[in-house]
């Protein structure tokens, strides 16, 4: 019975560290949602999203993803197995940035325009609330407890921590300039912004509520993801990922990639960090042992995958 | 506080906050390219310096300093319409890939009216000693937000990055001879 449990736990945990099956990546100028599969390296589908589709969150599960399209101000929904459109959720303003709790409701979606973030139900898809934070919201994440909503304040140059309870703002942290894309680790403690107009990675102690520290990168820093003890950032005017160590905060590896990095994730086995390159129109492959690009697969129109898109 | 104080202590605070660029949320990709009848190393002579834009016809005068060093290199730009852009920073720069990027944080949208405009500018060798000329921009609309007027839209933005590029190609071309 012990040994049975044991095994069990086992199997769980292995379940968790898996590899991405597939990646979804949001084509801005092709109106469409990309389908890879990540073993056979091919598209598999290709779903049409009107409006631009930029943002994407994938629910923990992955059984759902929520796409974020400015140009229409809509969420689409997608039921990820049937690789289809089954809903859209009203979005005024300018959606991009895009996060869903981790238990799969509600939906955080950063209004571009403003100093908001909505707050929408995805059950019934209502606008369940508004969340004050800095301006030009952009990137969000929520810690893996689900108490806490990390939003990137683009234009002013902040972090606002949100009690994901009250839906109220209980901290805002100074980054680097313009921060964009953010991370938030599997244990809740840190967070990392990719400034745009510093060159820079900002790290927030999510408890102290203080910065914690910066890494200068390549020009333009667009997203960051974070894969075991390494950090790895997107950088735009560079066509490179540039890797440091999450401890030590040094350097360790530049990777060149395709040009305009934008939209990128580690698997959950931690073995690939995938990479959506905006004008090259593909998705690279970086393995996380050697930081090699190990493969390059087409990925529509202008991809972006901005957010989570692996399941 | 005298009125005179007020004002100089409102413009330090003006001068305090850091000018905040905004621009839309879906950037504009422009691709134009020509083949030339010349190989990789005659059009780079022509084309391969920073600070001269003497074969793009739209440009009256270019001013700047740091060489094709992206770490220093700047420039400022006057076209022959009068409109002049500041501080366009090289992104990159490989002589040796025939390659250099630009990037231009603001410009007036009265001059080129489009937002946070970079640009690619690569020579690749052809068959027969000819080559590829690529010009390869991406720029957000000159309108921040949603609902722009006509002048500031998408279409507008591209049509004033093609009437830059696309002379200066047809201008290669005709220098060079056609590579097709």
């Amino acid at each position: 019975m012990l040994l049975g449990l044991a095994v069990t736990g086992v199997a769980a945990g292995a379940a968790l560290r898996c590899a991405a099956a597939e990646a979804f990546v949001t084509d801005q100028d092709g109106d469409s949602v990309t389908v890879i599969d990540l073993g056979s390296r091919k598209t598999v589908a290709t779903i049409h999203v009107d409006g631009k589709p930029a943002g994407i969150a994938m629910t923990r599960d992955g059984s759902r993803a929520y796409v974020t399209s400015p140009s229409a101000q809509m969420i689409s929904v997608i039921d990820t197995a049937a690789r289809r459109v089954i809903g859209h959720f009203a979005a005024p303003g300018g959606p991009l940035g895009i996060a869903v709790h981790p238990s799969g409701n509600p939906l955080y979606v950063a209004d571009w325009y403003t100093d908001q973030v909505m707050v929408i139900d995805t059950g019934s898809g209502r606008m369940i609330g508004h969340i004050k934070v800095g301006q030009s919201p952009s990137g969000l994440a929520v810690t893996p407890d689900g108490k806490l909503l990390v939003v990137a304040d683009r234009l002013s140059n902040a972090v606002s921590l949100v009690d994901a309870a009250t839906l109220k703002e209980v901290a805002r942290v100074p980054v680097g300039a313009h921060p964009f894309g953010l991370a938030v680790d599997p244990a809740g403690a840190r967070a990392y912004t990719a400034d745009v107009e510093s060159n820079s990675v900002s790290v927030v102690d999510l408890a102290a509520r203080k910065p914690a520290g910066t890494v200068k990168v390549g020009k333009r820093p667009y997203v960051v993801a974070l894969d075991g003890g390494r950090g790895f950032v997107t950088n735009e005017l560079a066509s490179t990922v540039t890797v440091f160590d999450l401890k030590t905060l040094q350097k360790v590896a530049t990777v060149p990639v395709g040009d305009y990095p934008e939209g990128m994730e580690a698997s959950p086995d931690g073995r690939f960090v995938y990479v959506a390159n905006w004008d090259s129109n593909t998705l690279s492959i970086i393995d996380a042992g050697t930081l090699k690009v190990v493969g390059s697969l087409d990925a529509g129109s202008s991809p972006r995958a901005f957010g989570t898109f692996l399941r | 506080m005298t009125s005179t104080r007020r004002a100089f202590v409102a413009a330090l605070v003006l001068l305090a906050a850091p000018p905040a660029f905004a621009h839309g949320p879906t950037r504009q990709k422009l691709e134009l390219s020509v083949d030339v009848n010349a190989p990789p190393e005659k059009v780079w002579a022509v084309i391969g310096n920073f600070h001269d834009l003497s074969w793009v016809p739209e440009v009256a005068k270019v001013e700047g300093a740091g060489g094709n060093d992206p770490d220093t290199a700047k420039r400022s730009v006057t076209l022959k319409s009068g409109g002049v852009w500041k501080d366009e920073e090289l992104s990159d720069y490989d002589a040796a890939k025939f390659t250099y990027g630009t990037f231009l944080p603001h410009v007036d949208v009265k001059v080129l009216p489009v937002a946070d405009f970079s640009s690619h500018i690569l020579v690749t060798a052809e068959p027969g000693g000819k080559s590829k000329v690529e010009w390869r921009t991406a720029f957000y609309r000159g309108y921040p937000n949603n609902n722009p007027p006509p002048d500031l839209d998408e279409a507008a933005a591209k049509k004033a990055v093609t009437d830059l590029v696309q002379p200066a190609l047809d201008g290669l071309k005709a220098r060079f001879g056609s590579g097709s």
